[in-house]
């Protein structure tokens, strides 16, 4: 059996029996959005739990405050945040953040890959979004999200693979994972791991299709979240914004189908997505 | 005339793709299954072929491969239901111009048809009109007014300060808003700055992305501090306070429907007036804008060395008479002073106009444009 096969093989053995370690939501997180699903919920509360994690606190100022939500006078509290944001886009903002800390990596064999992963993402969400709005397809702020997430799974499967490849080489120093080894593993792995990750975080079940299936489009619900996302998805690849291989006649069939399917003629598409790659690397 | 065959198992199919294309004025054949297709195509040729996947026999897959293996580069359109990936992109690979996913609409067929064909998109059959400009609302030219507010009465205050010609929208919410937008091309949108359970920022980019030709405006109360500065932040171009005044509304008309403002436009020698569409109060201003476009496509005319030309005059307003025959008046010396002798083009009306004003008797008046020029 070859080298990723067995690589391969570790992973889905760990994905049936269920012994993946998924990363959890920050815990607070995790209490900020449950409170905001509790119907009437305390603004301050929220917002006081917010403040215990000074890091999502101050990326949640800083989201805030660019130029993507910029309103009137700048935000100067989470209080001010919280309330601007309303419960809808504060439970966004609490998974996009916490989506984001999963996209960084400090190893300097994957911090490039899972950089370039993210703007992808970001590149997906915003254009996810912005068809959802032309076509009339789904919610446009889920479809934002549901981009944003769509390969939340493969930073997921890119840290596995680094504990894997410690444990091998202690054993044999000669084996390491070489990068496209690394790089099919995690496109072959990461919808299942993906999938899971989006159940323990109970996002929406629109996230969850997107997530589960990017291979094809749903014909029968034409302006579906998750119709959106793959359109996204294969435009942002067919603009170079993406980090692995691409199967260029299959892309390019998917946006092809694509532009049928949600009703995107060639000149509504380029005003869509002029500007992708400037945006998809935006800080968040 | 473009001949198209259009290749499918379902007679319901081809029928409604003759039905979209033949008002074009192209000639459609039809096949039934890719056997039937290729014969076709061996007896006579065609410009585009309209081509279903999953048929009967052969299918468009297979009968597309055949037409390239012959050396067949007739383009090929799929219109289909099947939208699995690796279908597609095998028949991409052997050369289609564009996809079209069934069920379709006509204006969408239509586009990509006119497309593959290399023809433009308000291409006219001979003698017919030109097609709906296709698929995007925008692509229109803008016309309308969307007011957003949840109170009916700004809507009715609105309606009661905009010409009665200008097609306005309302809406009491940001969804419906939304949806008029999908379908409509507008070229001013009026949205309340305190609108309820609204996002504005967010609605403002949402508008942009549907709308980017419009030019958006918050309807607030002069009472808030610094009411413009927070509504420009918001995404908003301008501020309309309430209550309204008649003014302010006038100007940002203009601006919004800029396009509609080219009060003579040229072609060649042949000079065309636009029409009014305003409330009478503002009839003096459009008279007097209009005089000195004249004045400097006249002068434009004599740069040229037209010694003559034809002025179509038939939408001029003549609710006024004793106005519109000064205005009359006033052209008939232009155009002596320019050296370019004039042709009118209007009604009996405006020869009524012009005969009880002795200095616009020299002005010749015909009843068409084709008359006039013929009188050259």
């Amino acid at each position: 059996m070859k080298f990723a096969e067995q690589l391969e093989q570790i992973v889905k053995n760990r994905i049936e029996k269920d012994s993946l370690t998924l990363p959890t939501l920050p815990a607070v997180a995790f209490k900020a959005i449950e409170l905001t699903r509790t119907p009437e919920f305390n603004m301050q509360e929220v917002a006081s739990l917010i403040e215990r994690d000074p890091v999502l606190a101050a990326q949640m100022l800083k989201l805030c405050n660019s130029v993507a939500m910029a309103t009137r006078e700048p935000c100067k509290s989470i209080s001010q945040a919280v309330s601007r944001l309303g419960s809808k886009n504060l439970r966004n903002t609490l998974l996009e953040l916490s989506a984001r800390r999963l996209f960084e990596s400090h190893d300097p064999k994957v911090a490039a890959t899972v950089k370039a992963l993210w703007e992808h993402s970001r590149a997906v969400a915003q254009l996810a979004q912005r068809v959802a709005v032309v076509s009339g397809a789904a919610d446009a702020d889920t479809a934002y999200l549901a981009g944003l997430l769509h390969d939340v799974g493969k930073p997921v499967v890119a840290t596995m693979l680094l504990e894997a490849e410690s444990q091998i080489t202690q054993r044999n120093p000669k084996l390491w994972i070489d990068f496209s080894t690394w790089m099919d593993v995690m496109q072959r792995c990461h919808r299942p791991i993906g999938l899971d990750l989006a159940k323990k975080w109970q996002l929406p079940e629109e996230i969850q299709k997107a997530i589960e299936e990017c291979a094809d489009y749903d014909p029968a619900n034409r302006l579906s979240t998750g119709n959106a996302v793959r359109f996204a998805n294969a435009v942002a690849k067919q603009q170079g914004i993406y980090a692995g291989p691409v199967s260029a006649d299959d892309n390019d069939a998917l946006v092809m189908v694509g532009r049928s399917l949600l009703n995107i003629d060639d000149e509504t598409l380029t005003r869509l997505s002029s500007d992708l790659k400037e945006k998809s690397k935006e800080a968040a | 005339m473009p001949r198209i065959l259009t290749v499918d198992d379902s007679r319901a199919i081809r029928m409604i793709v003759a039905k979209q294309l033949q008002p074009l004025g192209f000639e459609i054949g039809e096949a039934e299954d890719g056997n039937d297709g290729l014969a076709k195509l061996q007896s006579a040729a065609y410009d585009l072929v309209v081509l279903d996947v999953t048929m009967p026999n052969l299918d468009g897959p297979g009968m597309l491969a055949k037409m390239r293996e012959g050396g067949n580069k007739t383009p090929v359109l799929m219109l289909t239901s099947e939208s699995k990936t690796a279908i597609v992109a095998t028949v991409m690979r052997l050369g289609i111009s564009d996809f079209v996913l069934k069920p379709f609409k006509g204006d969408e067929l239509k586009a990509k048809v006119l497309k593959a064909l290399k023809l433009p998109a308000d291409y006219a059959a001979p003698g017919g009109a030109p097609v709906a400009a296709a698929a995007t609302p925008v692509a229109t030219t803008a016309k309308r007014v969307l007011v957003i507010d949840d109170m009916e009465n700004v809507h009715k205050k609105v309606r009661s300060l905009i010409p009665a010609e200008r097609n306005l929208d309302a809406s009491l919410n940001a969804a419906d808003a939304l949806a008029l937008c999908r379908s409509n091309p507008y070229g001013l949108i009026l949205i309340d700055g305190d609108l309820p359970d609204t996002n504005l920022p967010s609605l403002t980019k949402q508008l942009r992305l549907l709308q980017p030709k419009a030019v958006l405006v918050a309807m607030a109360l002069r009472t808030a501090n610094n009411v413009t500065g927070e509504m420009r932040a918001q995404g908003f171009e301008d501020v309309l306070f309430k209550p309204f005044v008649n003014e302010a509304v006038d100007a940002l008309l203009e601006r919004s429907f800029q396009e509609d403002q080219e009060l003579v436009s040229a072609q060649e020698n042949c000079l065309k007036l636009a029409g009014f569409h305003g409330r009478d109060d503002k009839l003096e201003g459009y008279f007097q804008k209009l005089s000195a476009k004249l004045k400097e496509a006249m002068s434009k005319l004599a740069e040229g060395c037209f010694d003559s030309a034809v002025l179509d005059a038939s939408q001029l307003p003549l609710g006024q008479p004793m106005r519109a025959a000064q205005f009359m008046a006033d052209l008939s010396k232009v155009s002596a002073d320019c050296g370019v002798a004039l042709r009118l083009v209007g009604s009996a009306e405006l020869a009524a106009v012009i005969g009880g004003f002795e200095e616009a008797k020299s002005l010749r008046l015909f009843q068409s444009v084709e008359e006039a020029r013929a009188a050259a």
